[in-house]
């Protein structure tokens, strides 16, 4: 797996959803049930799968698709 | 007044919300003779709140009026449940956020919430019903807790008085005002006059922990998964002088976990009391002094002031030695009138007199000290919310249309089916109508579900984790 399917199989575990669903409008504004509960989840399978320990301002500023990405890239993660 | 409010100074700030809101002691005695003025007779009244000002001063003047009985829930319910819980119950009254737009004949709008009448017809309400809670957040189940004021006199003297609350708390309410623990806090804060920092931000939010630190919050109460979110967001490296008390209470906390939270608060003059309480019993049963915290990991203590715990064994008989397991029975006035499945229920009177049987399966040591070993009734508590086993199984099987067999832990959910192909089905829609993040559900494909004869699942032939 790539780090990309591997970063996608974390929101489609997380949210039930399929990897098409995820994209640039995937966040915490237009997804409802995206909660501290949803974030906390992605935080720790992003933290387990790419080895990481994130600050609690990368936890804090992960609520998007996109913003995922961009915390894993600042932390060295190429995608 | 209800908790003794008018002792009170009225000028007290009750609340004060993430929105810069804030709620006097005055208001609350204000807009409870304002109802009084507003509804004739005694009706039921569907309660939708968020964690702000406006669903303290409207919860409070209800309970305080006695005019209005609430059905307490989360403005987010479920639209199945809601329309079943309307169905079922038929209130007179609906209150809610204004964003919500109640359909139906405006009565009052105060506090950012509208309260509106739907029907002219009300149905009978017990004397001394106080208010009505779900017994699950999340399974569409329509089953009520019936409350009594004596409930809320008793939840609010015996979880103040453990706590030792003063009025000069600031205690941080992140717990939903629809969900027990969070009813409770408000009860035993108000009757000390405290002032609360109340908020539905998300910990995740940077606005959540400038609240916090702004306002200076002196306790924080969280469930098992609160606690989570403070270890990974450095909780251990932040400044919070003014923090004073950290209790914790929904569901055993993981004992590593726990350990951490205890031995920082030894080592940071703080004092750390876990919990243990239900909904049928308004909250809070048991708790662990803070000297204990650490000797007596994951024990959840002694019961509250006022209440006593016991244990029977399979045929009814008292338990009288230490490390003998039994069912936990609790007595005392927080112990609720019984549940209401249908409208008629509301009428009904008190069906336990004080006394329940959790349900949880304990143990005592030679200090009296109570440890839960097990769970007798068939739900699972995931993130501080109860979730019924039996009812994800039928929504199964309504949605999906195939048997399965629900079990699992405070962490996990299982779910056997026999088709492989509907597993995807089967969990996208678990996550729907219960709203748990997926990860919650583990879903696995066996040959066959196990059954006896009768055709009775034997749940205990299936792996738990």
């Amino acid at each position: 797996m790539t780090n990309l399917e591997k970063f996608n199989a974390i929101f489609t575990e997380v949210f039930g959803v399929t990897p098409q669903q995820l994209g640039d409008n995937y966040s915490k504004d237009t997804v409802s049930e995206w909660d501290s509960v949803h974030q906390l989840n992605i935080i720790s399978l992003l933290e387990e799968t790419f080895d990481l320990m994130l600050d609690p301002e990368d936890i804090m500023a992960c609520t998007s698709y996109n913003a995922g990405k961009e915390i894993l890239i600042k932390n060295g993660i190429e995608l | 007044m209800i908790l003794d409010l008018q002792h009170i100074d009225p000028q007290r700030i009750v609340a004060i919300d993430s929105s810069g809101a804030e709620l006097r002691y005055a208001e609350i005695s204000q807009l409870s003779k304002h109802i009084t003025l507003l509804i004739p007779t005694r009706s039921l009244c569907f309660l939708l709140v968020e964690n702000n000002v406006g669903g303290i001063a409207w919860v409070m003047s209800m309970l305080d009026s006695r005019q209005l009985v609430p059905l307490i829930l989360n403005v987010k319910t479920e639209d199945t449940l809601y329309q079943q819980l309307l169905h079922t119950y038929q209130p007179t009254y609906i209150c809610a956020p204004n964003h919500f737009a109640v359909q139906g004949e405006v009565v009052d709008c105060q506090y950012d919430y509208t309260l509106a009448k739907i029907s002219d017809t009300t149905p009978t309400l017990h004397s001394e019903l106080s208010h009505l809670l779900p017994t699950s957040g999340s399974t569409g189940s329509p089953k009520l807790v019936r409350h009594k004021y004596d409930n809320i006199e008793a939840a609010g003297l015996n979880i103040s008085t453990f706590f030792d609350l003063k009025g000069t708390d600031r205690p941080l309410m992140v717990l939903p005002l629809y969900y027990t623990m969070g009813l409770s806090m408000v009860f035993s804060h108000l009757r000390v006059g405290a002032t609360i920092l109340i908020t539905g931000l998300s910990m995740t939010d940077p606005n959540f922990w400038k609240f916090l630190k702004e306002q200076q919050a002196t306790s924080f109460t969280g469930v098992p998964y609160s606690f989570q979110i403070l270890n990974l967001m450095r909780f251990f490296r932040m400044d919070l002088p003014h923090l004073e008390l950290l209790t914790q209470g929904g569901g055993k906390m993981p004992a590593d976990l726990n350990i951490k939270f205890a031995e920082y608060c030894r080592d940071n003059g703080k004092r750390w009391i876990a919990t243990y309480g239900q909904s049928e019993c308004t909250a809070r049963m048991a708790y662990l002094p803070a000297k204990w915290a650490l000797e007596k990991v994951g024990s959840i203590g002694i019961a509250v002031p006022n209440g006593e715990l016991s244990l029977i064994d399979t045929d009814g008989n008292p338990i009288t030695t230490p490390h003998t397991e039994g069912e936990m029975c609790y007595r005392g006035k927080n112990v609720t009138m019984g549940y209401a499945r249908e409208q008629a229920d509301l009428a009904l009177g008190d069906e336990r007199d004080g006394y329940i049987r959790t349900g949880d399966l304990a143990y005592f040591d030679e200090d009296g000290c109570y440890y839960i070993v097990g769970r007798m009734g068939r739900f699972l508590k995931l993130f501080g919310m109860r979730v019924g086993l039996d009812e994800c199984e039928q929504i199964v099987q309504t949605d999906c249309g195939i048997e399965c067999a629900c079990v699992g832990t405070d962490e996990k959910m299982l779910v056997y089916i026999t088709n492989a192909d509907k597993q995807n089905d089967v969990k996208d829609t678990l996550v729907q109508k219960t709203h748990i993040v997926a990860t919650s559900f583990q879903i696995r494909v066996i040959d066959e579900i196990p059954k006896n004869e009768a055709g009775k699942k034997l749940y205990s032939k299936l792996p738990i984790n």
